[in-house]
């Protein structure tokens, strides 16, 4: 067959979706994968950021780690360095990968008990001291909490664990400063009562005394010693009646839980839908505004500020309206967590009205399904518009926090959810747990990272308190190379030869289409005689001109189930949407910065003016320097180049030790030992000869440096003076660094 | 249509390598191991001088540092204990057209293999010997080799070592036919490179004894050589080593010495403290074993394809006479 009957039956189901002749084979989603998954078939063993432990709250800073995180550190505190320690490592490395496959059959639990049951069944199998080994490393994790996966269930547990961390620490806040305030109105009212009638009754005299001293003194004598010389000071009734009453407020709050469990059960915060949370925040308010007005009052009695003519109107009038964000801000924040099913568009309606009135209330919106069909009609791609586009909808109303990100990076980007559970005000959270069952049988995790690296589905913060602009609110951060249209990765293959051939290879949102097998009719398998050089892989089909691009077909690369490589042909409809997402991603970008058209603009308008001036000053310069008769076409660029040479000598002499107290390596003394890599692959990297320098200082810490400085065989890494001041333990590390200045 | 020498050579113009295109997995040696600066240095010199790697072949017995060739994205020849160095001179007589590379521990070379390495050095084949003496058995977890120092307490020496370490350097200089001597440590990465390249520009057996740490097992062996320049003496001379003046600066304690005197190299190599760097001695005009044998021709594919055609040809029944006459 030629090449060109070869191509049209490529042609052909590229314009209409029809395979046709035996060319073609159709996609199996099953066993076909987006070639780039081809290192991941196997989750369980891949040390990544999942499953995580929610960590039980109070117990520590953080209320989320990774297990490998954890693993790691008990190694690093356990495990010797060299083979010491290689059989502690073994075993616990193995424990982990235990963990990850039990999570992945659906057993859940806390790490304790789940590690527990995991070092059994690892021990049984083995001698005792495995078992003794693995309870040593189990009892070295010092935090404990849920262990949990990346499946469908984690944005919402993960989120509200998040906000539940918040609000326990806004609770600290909270009866720290109402247990103050209560005190000092209790010792008003007990000085008030020592100075009463009452209290200056022997029986009551007798009582403060104490049981201890009772039969030493005469009670009746000392009443009327004291009757007789301590001076009147009755509270005015209606002082004492404003601070029983702020008192009796203050106690029955209902807001933060009690301490110790006592008094009414606390209202409940966290709600399924926006309606419900809204009817609570409105029937509660009332005793809001009372909790407030009991506060203000209580702080003014406090520091005996409270002047009746003044404050009373004021406190008459203070209703409902007055209340501002600062007061809100002390009860707790309403989470609603709306689950994937209920995500439809009237609770969406519903949704945006609450956000953009303001309200204390935080939202989070679980999206299962990207490539759920248009409600408008059967064929469109609906491309989340109810769901994944909700976030740069809300963030259009602006005044509040936005973050969108899928399940999988919602660990690397838990500051930026505590942050937002944390803000005043409106919060909307809306995480794609990963694509739904239907979808095919691809790990949650994998395909929530899909849709996050293919664009579908971005991750971005948008946090309005964070400054007044959109460089300091907005940031496209935790995508991968959020510059370029789709991320690129290094792939490596074996060629017919079994050679070593190396690509890299874009992630469309094509990509991520293919992994559900609701689409496969958009795609189609290609064999390798029947490739032909007008294919192009369908990152840079779309950047074609539409000339050229009719002439091409586009195609992705992708493993079966045995790893052979395969090239997949789009047609036309699947390449419109991919069209759609980037453009979608280039007005993200644009928020983000990134090739801001305004910029683009500005930019060149500068650049013309500049030239402009720079021509004419140059002709100037010419026409000075003909009639001074000299060689005039030279002056100019030698006096641009002049610098140039200069600072290519300079740089040779960089490697010696800097001025400054930088921390710096001998790297040409480097014998290629390895040690400080282990320590911080990304701090200290090799140059070309493999010899050590430091490639990113910001990527570790100063205890690293000094501890790479350590146990350097050769001496030659000089960790200089710390950069971070807060570092804990910093003093006793320089006094370990100065050997090594 | 261009002779597959000729092809080969075009090859090696087009393709340049990078350090990473011969780095072949992660190596499994302990951390901080002597090995690895070795391994850099080689892979170094591969990189430098553009080595094919289809043309370049690693042989080594057994022990840590015979773990090389898995490192090393070429050709690779994990043999058995001491018996390196005949399987690189076979290597070598087969095709005399590979760089021929051998690593070797001080207990496979010394030790079991010692009577191939006398023969190895007589024999003269242009290959390049890195002999990784860390003084230890480390695969085996630590007992004494034919270099550990006396009074060395390890597994099989539980009361300390009691005899004299055997000296390397002045057995190479004691057999009939040496060629290039010369003796590097890990930790001057510099001159290690410089003296892997001398020794692989050298034609015949150019064998370089490298003092290697073992942080696992010998942490503190050469603690006062790292730690006091003095104790190094850098071998200067025009033939040889000429260091750069960073290094100068730091390693003082140099000494002109002319790799062509084998009398001066003897008594060089005899001392240990301080330990001596560089090329002991040089003669470039021994004559290599390959050479005398006339193994001049490589063999190509082709050549073994028509040599295997010409056996088979013995035993084909020609059908006409013509047949008969062409395989007679």
């Amino acid at each position: 067959m030629d090449m060109a009957a070869k191509f049209q039956d490529q042609l052909v189901f590229h314009m209409t979706g029809r395979r046709t002749g035996e060319g073609l084979a159709p996609l199996d989603s099953a066993s076909m994968r987006p070639a780039l998954f081809a290192g991941y078939r196997d989750l369980t063993r891949l040390r990544h950021d999942y499953p995580l432990v929610l960590v039980e709250t109070g117990k520590s800073d953080a209320y989320a780690a990774s297990l490998t995180l954890l693993v790691n550190r008990v190694l690093d505190a356990l495990a010797p360095r060299g083979i010491e320690g290689e059989r502690l490592r073994k075993h616990v490395l193995r424990l982990e990968r235990e963990l990850r496959a039990m999570l992945a059959a659906g057993v859940s639990g806390d790490l304790s008990e789940l590690w527990a049951a995991a070092a059994e069944k690892l021990a049984s199998a083995a001698d005792e001291s495995v078992a003794k080994v693995l309870a040593l490393a189990g009892g070295a994790i010092k935090i404990d909490g849920a262990l949990v996966d990346c499946d469908e269930h984690l944005p919402s547990r993960f989120m509200i664990h998040a906000w539940r961390h918040v609000q326990a620490q806004k609770a600290a806040l909270f009866h720290g400063h109402l247990d103050g305030l209560q005190r000092r109105l209790s010792d008003i009212l007990r000085a008030a009562y020592a100075h009463s009638e009452a209290g200056q009754k022997p029986a009551a005299l007798k009582a403060a005394v104490g049981g201890m001293h009772a039969d030493d003194f005469d009670f009746s004598a000392m009443s009327r010693l004291v009757g007789k010389n301590v001076p009147k000071d009755e509270l005015p009734a209606s002082r004492r009646k404003r601070i029983e009453w702020a008192l009796s407020v203050i106690k029955s709050q209902r807001f933060h839980a009690a301490k110790l469990g006592q008094g009414e059960p606390p209202h409940e915060f966290l709600f399924d839908n926006v309606a419900a949370a809204v009817a609570a925040y409105r029937d509660r308010l009332p005793q809001a505004v009372e909790l407030v007005k009991a506060i203000a009052v209580a702080e003014l009695e406090t520091r005996n500020g409270y002047d009746e003519a003044d404050h009373d109107p004021f406190f008459e009038a203070y209703d409902e309206q007055s209340i501002a964000a600062d007061d809100l801000a002390l009860f707790p924040d309403y989470l609603v967590c709306i689950p994937a099913d209920r995500n439809d568009a009237p609770e969406n309606a519903g949704l945006m009205d609450t956000l953009s009135s303001g309200l204390p209330v935080k939202v989070v919106v679980q999206v299962t399904d990207l490539l759920e069909e248009a409600s408008l009609g059967t064929g469109h791609f609906a491309f989340g518009v109810r769901s994944a586009r909700l976030a740069t909808t809300a963030m259009g109303l602006g005044g509040m926090f936005v973050l969108q990100a899928a399940a999988s990076s919602l660990y690397r980007m838990r500051n930026r959810v505590e942050g937002g559970m944390g803000c005043r005000g409106p919060a909307l959270f809306s995480v794609f747990a990963g694509a739904p069952a239907a979808a095919g049988d691809l790990p949650r995790y994998l395909t929530a990272a899909a849709a996050m690296e293919s664009r579908a589905f971005p991750a971005f913060v948008y946090d309005a308190a964070a400054g007044d602009n959109w460089a300091t609110r907005f940031s496209l951060e935790h995508n991968r190379n959020p510059e370029t249209d789709w991320p690129v990765e290094p792939f490596e293959f074996a060629d017919e030869g079994l050679q070593r051939q190396r690509s890299d290879v874009a992630f469309t949102y094509a990509d991520f289409a293919m992994c559900d097998r609701r689409n496969a009719q958009h795609f189609a398998v290609v064999p390798r005689d029947r490739w032909t050089s007008a294919m192009v892989p369908a990152g840079d089909w779309l950047a074609l001109p539409e000339r050229e691009a009719a002439e091409r077909v586009p195609y992705l690369l992708a493993v079966d189930e045995k790893d052979v490589l395969h090239r997949v042909i789009v047609d036309m409809r699947m390449m419109q949407a991919t069209r759609r997402c980037v453009l979608l991603w280039h007005r993200l970008q644009e928020h983000g910065g990134i090739h801001d058209s305004h910029a683009v603009r500005l930019l060149a308008r500068e650049k013309a003016a500049w030239e402009a001036q720079k021509s004419e000053e140059i002709d100037a310069i010419r026409k000075a320097a003909a009639a001074s008769g000299a060689p005039a076409a030279e002056a100019a660029p030698a006096a641009a180049t002049a610098g140039a040479p200069a600072a290519a000598e300079s740089a040779p002499a960089a490697e010696e030790k800097p001025a400054s107290d930088d921390p710096w390596i001998e790297t040409a003394r480097c014998p290629s030992c390895n040690e400080c890599q282990l320590i911080n692959p990304e701090m200290f990297g090799y140059n070309d000869n493999k010899q050590a320098f430091i490639k990113d200082i910001t990527k570790g810490t100063y205890r690293q440096l000094v501890e790479a400085a350590e146990v350097c065989q050769v001496a030659i890494i000089h960790p200089g003076k710390p950069k971070n001041p807060d570092e804990p333990g910093l003093e006793e590390l320089m006094k370990r660094a100065e050997a090594f200045n | 249509m261009a002779t597959p020498l000729s092809q080969s050579i075009i090859k090696l113009h087009e393709e340049r390598h990078d350090l990473e295109d011969y780095q072949s997995g992660v190596p499994r040696w302990c951390t901080g191991c002597g090995d690895n600066a070795i391994l850099a240095a080689v892979q170094r010199l591969c990189r430098d001088e553009n080595l094919a790697p289809e043309k370049t072949v690693f042989v080594s017995g057994i022990g840590c540092s015979s773990r090389f060739p898995h490192y090393m994205k070429t050709y690779g020849f994990h043999g058995i204990h001491g018996r390196a160095f005949p399987i690189a001179e076979g290597v070598k007589m087969a095709r005399p057209d590979l760089n021929v590379f051998v690593n070797t521990g001080d207990g496979d070379c010394c030790s079991i293999g010692a009577a191939h390495w006398i023969h190895a050095l007589r024999y003269n084949m242009n290959m390049t010997v890195i002999l990784h003496d860390n003084h230890v058995y480390g695969l085996t977890k630590k007992q004494a080799s034919p270099t550990s120092p006396v009074g060395l307490k390890s597994n099989t020496t539980p009361r300390g070592s009691v005899l004299e370490p055997l000296n390397p350097l002045t057995v190479t200089l004691g057999v009939a036919n040496v060629s290039f001597v010369a003796q590097a440590v890990d930790w001057i990465p510099e001159l290690m490179y410089e003296i892997v390249s001398k020794a692989f520009h050298h034609r015949g057996f150019s064998f370089i004894r490298v003092i290697q740490r073992c942080p696992e097992f010998l942490p503190k062996m050469f603690e006062p050589w790292l730690h006091d320049p003095s104790k190094t003496l850098l071998l200067t001379h025009d033939n040889g080593l000429q260091p750069s003046a960073d290094l100068g600066r730091i390693y003082k304690n140099q000494r002109a010495h002319d790799p062509l005197d084998i009398h001066r190299a003897r008594e060089i190599a005899s001392s240990e403290d301080p330990i001596p760097v560089g090329i002991l001695y040089q003669d470039p005009k021994v004559p290599c074993y390959e050479d005398l044998r006339g193994a001049g021709k490589p063999r190509t594919v082709e050549a073994v394809r028509k040599g295997l055609d010409a056996e088979f040809d013995k035993f084909t029944i020609w059908p006409d006479e013509q047949g008969q006459e062409r395989a007679a």
